[in-house]
């Protein structure tokens, strides 16, 4: 275990170094992010704030919505993004190959020598200041027990993150190419939790919840920090179990991932 | 003109290659259609709100995205990229200028994507438009005019911006401003209609509102007859006025440039 986070802060410094190599560019690069999910944001709350309610959110609770998927994305994100991308990519140059003759399982050398991606900081540190103020403006207690769940949350909502971009980079062993339909399934379905689960109806709460469960990055989370009512007919603790969610839909990603390498057949290139 | 028209006809039988992409195109348009259907199902049911309606939302939102794919283009990383691997030099030496080639090449590689994803979203939506009247005569065409501005200008401050790759190393960037800028200024994710009053204020010392906003209005008989001069007149000038400073960026850029090797 302690060889693991040697080697995770050695690769880790690596990719920091990587990133600021073009230092101008990775500082307009976060600026540029922060005026882009700035804009989502602002889009967000002025549909809340315009119309009163969103799905029966208002502004800050669908601040503290949206604040939840941008965060999560941020930490899942930065731990697998590269990896994910790049799969497809080193599979199909052989570079892959090279992941299996290493002493660490092919997986822990793919995601260490992809790289951290220090980018992320920026859609971080946006979600982060919109959460705090969202949360301020609710008037939310402070307590040992509601920051505890607060980061809870976020720990889960992350796993998912990281699942989906794990999952999606499974097909590259399949198909050696890229797999836009993959995508669409992952990214095009995310879009569906910017909003309040509540607007949708009840089939697309159904599959959100159960069967691509998104609605748990960031709308059952978010319904157990600030009370929100859940969809009729789902048990009352249902919010609660988010990270478990997590951790789950996390191995579950792992184990198809393994099973996809089992069918891995080299390019030979 | 001729030689625009086959890059439009070649960039768009490159892409009716990619029989996948277009597949999940069609579904991506269609999944996002759908979540915007019920945003707005929620928002308006079959009320009415800043004199907006169901059915007009959906109209804008439809006439939103298709005039956004159809101009969707990263000027900026394709100048990065030949500018990498040196075959900005071959572009240069090309009988067609520079930013005519970028046009027809962008509109005719979304051409494609802009007909097979819009096409399926709108045989769904006439589901949901019972309500929706198309606009008279006079509105269509000046519509269709107005459109035409707003895809011009769309691409031109696209191209404006691309040109700083010319002075910076990299540029992935530059997308990401261009889009947080129209999504604010321009009204491309929720019409400026509702809009509190500064943000209205500052769209109109922008661009970005004579985009797709402005055309929609036309489309939905938003505008009246008399006033429509005001926006077409102001599409133009910006239009007129960024191809003058693109001119001279455009100048400045092939100075500078030095190709190494390629």
């Amino acid at each position: 275990m302690k060889d693991f986070w040697k080697l995770f802060i050695r690769f880790f410094q690596v990719a920091l170094r990587r990133n600021m190599a073009y230092r101008g560019s990775f500082l307009a690069g976060i600026v540029g992010q922060w005026i882009g999910y700035g804009a989502t944001f602002l889009s967000l709350y002025i549909l809340a704030a315009s119309f009163d309610r969103l799905g029966g959110w208002n502004g800050a609770e669908v601040m503290v919505l949206y604040g939840l998927s941008l965060m999560s994305y941020a930490i899942g994100a930065s731990f697998f993004f590269n990896f994910s991308t790049g799969l497809t990519r080193r599979i199909r140059s052989g570079e892959f190959d090279a992941s299996l003759t290493k002493p660490i399982p092919p997986f822990l050398h793919e995601v260490f020598s992809a790289g951290y991606n220090v980018g992320y900081i920026s859609h971080f540190s946006v979600s982060l200041v919109i959460i705090v103020l969202s949360l301020r403006s609710l008037a939310y207690t402070v307590t040992v027990q509601s920051v505890l769940l607060l980061l809870l949350m976020v720990l889960g909502a992350s796993l998912i993150q990281a699942a989906a971009l794990i999952a999606s980079s499974t097909m590259g062993f399949f198909t050696v190419g890229n797999n836009p339909i993959a995508d669409v399934l992952l990214w095009d379905v995310k879009e569906f939790t910017n909003f309040p689960i509540t607007i949708f109806p009840k089939g697309i709460q159904f599959v959100l919840t159960f069967i691509l469960p998104f609605a748990f990055l960031n709308f059952y989370p978010a319904a157990a920090l600030l009370g929100k009512a859940i969809p009729e007919g789902y048990p009352a603790p249902l919010p609660y179990f988010s990270p478990l969610a997590g951790a789950l839909a996390f191995v579950l990603s792992l184990l198809l991932w393994n099973w996809g390498l089992k069918h891995y057949k080299s390019t030979g290139s | 003109m001729r030689k625009y028209w086959i890059v439009w006809k070649k960039s768009l039988k490159s892409e009716t290659i990619y029989r996948a992409a277009a597949l999940s195109g069609i579904l991506s348009a269609a999944l996002s259609f759908l979540i915007q259907v019920f945003l707005w199902k929620s928002l308006l049911g079959t009320g009415i709100r800043q004199d907006a309606s169901f059915s007009d939302m959906l109209l804008y939102v439809l006439i939103n995205s298709f005039m956004l794919e159809l101009t969707r283009t990263n000027v900026a990383s394709i100048i990065e990229n030949a500018m990498i691997d040196g075959t900005i030099s071959m572009e240069l030496l090309r009988p067609i200028s520079y930013k005519g080639y970028m046009l027809a090449q962008t509109l005719g590689k979304n051409s494609y994507g802009a007909l097979t994803a819009t096409l399926p979203v709108l045989l769904l939506s006439l589901f949901f438009l019972s309500g929706a009247s198309p606009p008279d005569l006079p509105h269509a065409l000046l519509f269709i005019l107005s459109a035409l501005l707003g895809v011009l200008l769309m691409f031109e401050v696209t191209y404006l911006a691309g040109l700083l790759a010319f002075w910076l190393q990299r540029c992935w960037f530059i997308s990401f401003y261009l889009r947080g800028f129209r999504t604010i200024f321009g009204g491309t994710t929720v019409p400026i209609w509702f809009y509190p009053s500064l943000l209205k204020a500052l769209s109109y010392c922008l661009p970005f509102r004579y985009m797709t906003f402005e055309p929609i209005n036309l489309f939905l008989m938003k505008t009246p007859l008399t006033e429509a001069w005001v926006p077409l007149l102001a599409a133009s000038l910006w239009l007129a006025g960024l191809c003058f400073l693109d001119r001279i960026v455009w100048r400045a850029a092939t100075r500078r440039l030095t190709v190494n090797g390629g």
